[in-house]
């Protein structure tokens, strides 16, 4: 018999994404339409957070889920989950966008905020926000909240803005290696924390 | 093994943060490296779960029909250059023409960064089929070097053995009836100009006394001494390695003799072991 912890596992979750790609790679759009309905939220949220900018992220949203339409039958579950690819793709395209905006140093300055509101803990959400985010959401943002501060900003920043280590590192006014083993540190918690919950 | 440094680069990878040479060659090791790869794949499932911590966002409703109505247009959406139509009437016709134009131009971005993004995908593929590439060049490289090691000792061991074809070994027996039961063997290297001699059932000596080896060359009137030695009390053995007093030429014999202690200049003693 299978437990309640199992149907939410991981693995389970990261079966299914497969088997929606695998549909995809066939031509089937209701699977097109049921992996939307399982990654969009996540998606469109990391996009919008990046490019601070509702359609842009809208358009990037429908670009990624285009590009897992028609690369589905490229897709190897051997080497990662269909959530890490299609996250994969949203950031790197969000942050190619943020990139070729024309004044760069301007519109990064723009996208992210001092505070970027995640840091502290997920006690501010409402009871319906919380519940919509699912188990695995709260579970990163309660590993990122038991991280040092200075952690938490530098795997913030590394992810979110689109700045190189040496821009990370004059924005946080460290030496680069201070921020190299932070963002080690801190990613490496993550990883432990997580491990059985993502 | 993963270091400290590896991690530090794999976390930093794992977020697309290494450029340049320094992402080049971390590229390269994690070809050779599968542990780090292994390293490499946790640190990007961490990295990705980040995405969670955006602030929560829903997409519009709006958004889900776009995405399917373009799955289910695509590859027969083709962008086609709109049909421009003059009107008689300019100003109205210089307007549509430039809506066209606007509305041409951004298709045309979204094609190209379409394909750019597609592009983008295949270079990544490119670049991971690189890294097993450059991992079995790595390991024919590895292999190449480990034969070359193998055959370099082949032929120091068929040196070593054409080497010992000409070595000068004899076996030493008492040919004067005092010492019965003693045997020797002595092997000497002419190129290295020095020998190894083995006694047993030597009879032990009073502490006034030595066993002398000598070389016999026919170049030398007399035995060249070759060292002095003694033997173990109760088994009556010993393993000593020799060089003669002088250079040799060619070794007829081996010969052993009692002398006093110290040895002699030249056999003064009798003579307790002699080759054939």
């Amino acid at each position: 018999m299978t437990s309640p912890e199992e149907l939410d596992s991981p693995e389970r979750r990261a079966s299914e994404n497969a088997a929606l790609l695998r549909r995809m790679a066939g031509g089937d759009r209701d699977a097109l339409a049921e992996l939307y309905d399982k990654l969009s939220r996540p998606l469109y949220a990391t996009a919008r957070h990046i490019l601070n900018d509702a359609a842009e992220a809208q358009d990037v949203v429908h670009d990624v889920f285009l590009s897992l339409w028609e690369n589905a039958s490229s897709f190897d579950s051997g080497r990662g989950a269909a959530f890490s690819w299609a996250v994969t793709l949203t950031r790197n395209r969000s942050i190619d966008r943020l990139r070729t905006r024309a004044n760069r140093a301007r519109l990064l300055g723009n996208s992210i905020p001092d505070d970027l509101g995640y840091g502290s803990d997920t006690a501010g959400l409402a009871g319906g926000e919380r519940a919509e985010l699912g188990d695995r959401a709260v579970a990163v943002r309660s590993a990122m909240a038991d991280l040092p501060a200075e952690q938490q900003r530098a795997l913030e920043l590394a992810f979110f803005s689109g700045l190189t280590q040496k821009e990370i590192a004059e924005k946080l006014s460290e030496p680069i290696g201070t921020i190299k083993a932070r963002i080690r540190r801190g990613l490496i918690k993550l990883r432990d924390t997580l491990a059985d919950r993502i | 093994m993963i270091d400290e440094r590896q991690e530090e680069l794999a976390s930093l990878h794992a977020l697309g943060l290494l450029e340049g040479a320094e992402r080049d060659q971390f590229v390269a090791e994690l070809g050779r490296n599968p542990e780090l790869r292994v390293r490499v794949a946790e640190l990007r499932v961490a990295a990705t779960a980040l995405a969670h911590v955006a602030p929560d966002a829903e997409p519009p409703e709006s958004l889900k029909a776009r995405v399917l109505a373009s799955a289910a247009s695509r590859g027969s959406s083709v962008p086609v250059a709109p049909v421009i139509r003059f009107p008689t009437w300019i100003p109205w016709a210089l307007a549509a023409c430039l809506a066209l134009a606007v509305a041409w131009t951004g298709r045309q971005y979204s094609a190209v960064r379409s394909a750019n993004a597609a592009l983008s995908e295949q270079r990544g593929i490119a670049d991971q089929a690189l890294q097993q590439v450059r991992g079995q060049l790595e390991d024919a490289r590895r292999l190449v070097t480990e034969s070359s090691l193998q055959i370099a000792e082949l032929s120091a061991k068929l040196k070593d053995e054409g080497d010992i074809a000409h070595f000068k070994i004899a076996t030493l027996a008492s040919m004067l009836g005092n010492t019965p039961a003693a045997i020797a063997v002595a092997v000497w290297d002419p190129s290295r100009e020095q020998g190894v001699l083995s006694v047993s059932k030597l009879p032990a000596l009073a502490s006034q006394k030595d066993y002398q080896l000598w070389v016999i060359d026919k170049q030398y009137p007399a035995p060249v001494s070759a060292g002095v030695f003694v033997v173990d009390p109760v088994s009556g053995e010993a393993h000593i390695l020799f060089k003669a007093d002088k250079p040799v030429r060619s070794i007829a014999k081996f010969a052993v003799s009692l002398e006093r202690k110290g040895g002699s200049p030249s056999p003064e003693g009798p003579i307790v072991l002699i080759s054939q």
